[in-house]
């Protein structure tokens, strides 16, 4: 904890000296947005230099050798680790209280919308909570999978001891904490209620809480990007001898596909906000109505924010086809279809922003070729359903939680692609748009596709990192329960949406109020299934039983290791001789560790025979 | 391998004909009050017939991995190793890419063509989008601030302007929307079918869908469809009112 502490000494010096520095210069208020900027980025430089990056990266300015956490048990999950486990156990527990956080809000929109008129909260803060759910949500969607599994998984899937860059994979964690307090605090100057897309010119004339939205928002970017980098050279460098891409385990490969597209976009939400910034104190007017142009903006923000939807869910993909062909106990059907679908995906996202803007008054002739190329994008996700299909099929089903709730994805995930289909026509998106039919829509897809990815992935590997396995009763009631509550919360704002009630209100006529207050009740008692998860989790990685290396009976690497893994996570170096997914192939095994003795497993047989 | 399709099979027959049972008996969407109503409506319905066995096709799977392709005894065994079907995914590929075909044709550029292709109107009306109100300005230069009256069976030009933020101008009873840009004049079209106000259906209501700060949700105004006489007396006296 001392790291922490005096990281956070360094912060607040940093934010002071920054803000002060500020005021004798340009003689404005503590509160002037140019001194949070400055704040900010000192405050940022500080907590990282505190938290380990003096030893990790400054001893080495002054030649010195580098150094970082070697601490082990509880300690090193607050120190400057470079173990991708410990950076993968980091990113899932700040990420998963970042979700019961976003989750609180929610609470809190859906108490309020459970009938018209202002009860708990007034219509400002309503859109200032709405748009703090949006943002914490949609980071946790982006991160969550890929920061905490990608991480701990993905390294030990191709048989490396760490990520390529351990360093830059620590600082890239570390970086995550300032966003969550950068958008936390906003609240204190005002708040932001210009939405997480934060459309300008509204977010140019909002509150100053906008500004520290966008310094978050840029630094989890950054985030984003350093994450996606390591990911990449780690797949590309670093497979074990005869891990070939085609016998890549198929989580990794969506890793990977995630990690180019966030590699390549994400800079374009960070140079929208870097615009916006600029409007906000600089006096430039990018998105002046007399000068600069209205649908800049948006154009900007999309070029990434539609491919993030694709960064959120490639991953969910992953997990629940590594999880369906665990547990049918048969091979992933069509590997090759389904890669190149997932790259296909990669490639096709990209070019389908502007179908968030069908009514944003673009030039008309741009709806037809946005139109084509998103209805495109559902030939490759088909090729993902049929997949599912084809391993489902004759499979030997071992019903265990992970597979209950990647059933509970397969329902969601299937509402939210043909929905999406409604959305993609331009007719029906006209109407549809900014609705809650919109919201319901990206829900089943976002918590369908990426949330539920998340509980199955933490189900699915909890026994691997804490060694021990869950209560699998209480993990099977909070599948059921999760996916049957968060359905009724959302089947319910399709017909609001359709039937002409618009999104991020805190007011609406009463004819809407029957759908609203069955939404809320249901939401509440999907917000209290998480305590039965967190309570399940929790109680279990301390007092759980022993699970073994291999509860599943899984084929990839990272089964066949000790739970938890070592602290290189091979005694040696293993070699990949076959597929990882052949079920059903008497004797066939995906890789042998030379410190084992050569065909161990044959005199094991022999014997019992 | 074989015995599995047949009950699949039923259990997809049987899901898409509830589901287009269902489609077809229980309608979920609001009343139509525009032509423009009507395209997007058949659009929005025949995108569910479409639908339906798409969904029942994944939801029979399901079914059946839980009645007949559940480990019963729990023997934990592998299943069949089988890797892929050459013919089936490129079967599965052909039907898709025509289903994406077929939907970006139909309803795809039909309704496109429909609902936004003619650039041609009998009146033309400007709405001016601020914080948080929309007024209304007539072709003859009224202008109003308590409703938007529209003739009926005619078909009308929205010019839609924003002083401030971005709003969006949408009439759910119309199923029309399109964007108020600050420094853009943007344009929707609509012919109104019948004759009726807000106290008829709540969805003949100017509703700003376009988050524009703390006043948004509450960003309305109550539109009036009235026969086209009566829209040329009403905007004449308003006009003599002004």
């Amino acid at each position: 904890m001392k790291y922490v502490a005096r990281g956070l000494v360094l912060a607040v010096t940093g934010y002071l000296s920054g803000v002060a520095l500020t005021v004798i210069i340009n003689g404005n208020g503590a509160t002037d947005e140019l001194a949070v900027i400055a704040g900010y980025v000192l405050a940022l430089i500080g907590w990282l230099a505190g938290v380990g990056g003096i030893e990790a990266f400054g001893r080495q300015w002054i030649g010195k050798t580098p150094k970082v956490s070697e601490s082990q048990g509880w300690k090193r999950y607050f120190e400057f680790s470079i173990d991708h486990k410990v950076i993968g156990i980091q990113y899932g527990v700040t990420l998963i209280s970042v979700l019961l956080i976003g989750g609180l809000s929610a609470m809190i929109m859906r108490i309020e919308l459970a009938s018209p008129g202002m009860g708990v909260v007034d219509l400002d803060d309503f859109n200032k909570i709405v748009s703090m759910h949006g943002i914490l949500m949609v980071a946790v969607a982006v991160a969550g999978v890929i920061g905490a599994f990608g991480n701990y998984v993905i390294p030990i899937q191709i048989g490396a001891a760490d990520m390529a860059f351990p360093r830059l994979n620590a600082l890239a964690y570390w970086l995550l904490p300032p966003v969550a307090v950068g958008l936390l605090g906003a609240p204190f100057l005002g708040a932001f209620n210009a939405g997480w897309t934060s459309y300008a010119p509204l977010s140019v004339t909002n509150d100053s809480g906008q500004i520290l939205f966008n310094l978050a928002i840029i630094t989890f970017g950054l985030v984003s990007i350093l994450g996606a980098l390591n990911i990449l050279v780690t797949v590309i460098t670093m497979r074990a001898p005869g891990m070939t891409w085609g016998r890549l385990p198929i989580f990794t490969w969506a890793g990977f596909a995630t990690s180019l597209l966030a590699f390549t976009v994400t800079q374009f939400f960070a140079a929208a906000l870097v615009l916006v910034t600029m409007d906000r104190v600089a006096g430039t007017a990018f998105f002046s109505p007399d000068v600069g142009t209205g649908l800049l903006y948006e154009h900007i923000f999309w070029f990434y924010s539609h491919p993030a939807v694709y960064i959120m869910v490639l991953p969910g993909f992953g997990v629940i086809l590594e999880l369906v062909t665990t547990f049918a106990r048969k091979p992933l059907f069509a590997y090759k279809a389904v890669v190149a679908a997932l790259l296909s995906i990669v490639g096709l996202s990209v070019v389908v922003w502007a179908h968030h803007m069908f009514t944003s008054g673009m030039a008309d002739f741009l709806h037809g070729p946005f139109m084509i190329l998103t209805e495109a994008i559902s030939i490759p996700t088909g090729i993902i359903f049929l997949s599912i299909i084809g391993t489902l099929w004759q499979g030997r089903l071992w019903f265990r939680t992970p597979l209950i709730v990647a059933f509970g994805w397969l329902f969601n995930f299937l509402i939210g692609g043909i929905t999406g289909i409604f959305l993609a026509d331009v007719a029906t998106d006209i109407h549809l748009h900014d609705t809650y039919f919109v919201v319901a829509h990206f829900h089943y897809t976002i918590v369908g596709g990426a949330i539920f990815a998340l509980l199955a992935a933490t189900f699915y590997w909890f026994p691997k990192i804490t060694g021990r396995m869950y209560n699998e009763t209480a993990g099977r009631i909070f599948g059921i329960w999760v996916t049957l509550a968060f359905n009724a919360t959302f089947i319910p704002l399709f017909w609001a949406g359709m039937n002409g009630m618009n999104r991020r209100v805190g007011d609406y006529p009463a004819a809407f109020e029957g759908a609203n207050k069955f939404a809320s009740v249901s939401a509440l008692i999907l917000g209290a299934s998480f305590l039965l998860f967190v309570g399940n989790l929790l109680y279990s990685a301390i007092r759980g039983p022993k699970a073994g290396p291999n509860p599943w009976n899984a084929r990839t690497l990272e089964w066949l290791v000790e739970s938890p893994p070592s602290q290189h996570n091979f005694h040696s170096q293993p070699r990949i001789v076959g597929h990882p997914y052949d079920y059903g192939v008497e004797g066939s095994i995906h890789a042998h560790f030379p410190d084992e003795e050569p065909h161990a497993e044959e005199q094991r047989e022999e014997v019992t025979v | 391998m074989r015995k599995s399709w047949i009950p699949v099979g039923i259990l997809w027959l049987s899901y898409s004909v509830l589901m287009m049972f269902a489609v077809a008996n229980f309608s979920w969407l609001p009343a139509e009050w525009s032509e423009e109503a009507h395209v997007v409506d058949s659009a929005m319905l025949l995108l569910q017939y479409l639908g339906a066995p798409v969904m029942a096709l994944v939801l029979a799977v399901m079914t059946w991995s839980v009645i007949g392709w559940r480990d019963k005894g729990a023997t934990r065994q592998d299943g069949e190793n089988i890797h892929g079907h050459r013919g089936i995914v490129t079967g599965w590929l052909i039907i898709t890419s025509l289903l994406a075909i077929y939907v970006v044709i139909n309803p795809g550029f039909v309704g496109l063509a429909e609902i936004r292709g003619e650039p041609s109107s009998d009146h033309v009306i400007t709405l001016h989008g601020q914080q948080f109100a929309w007024s209304v300005e007539y072709e003859n230069g009224a202008t109003a601030l308590d409703e938007l009256v529209v003739p009926a069976d005619a078909r009308v030009r929205y010019d839609v302007m924003s002083a401030d933020v971005l709003h969006s101008f949408w009439i759910p009873a119309f199923r029309i929307k399109i964007d108020a840009v600050p420094g853009l004049t943007t344009q929707a079209y609509a012919t109104a079918t019948r004759e009726g106000s807000m106290n008829d259906d709540v969805n003949l209501r100017i509703q700003c869908a376009e988050l524009c700060g703390p006043g948004h949700a509450r960003m309305a105004l109550p539109v009036r469809v009235v026969s086209e006489q009566e829209f040329l007396t009403y905007i004449d006296n308003l006009k003599a009112g002004g």
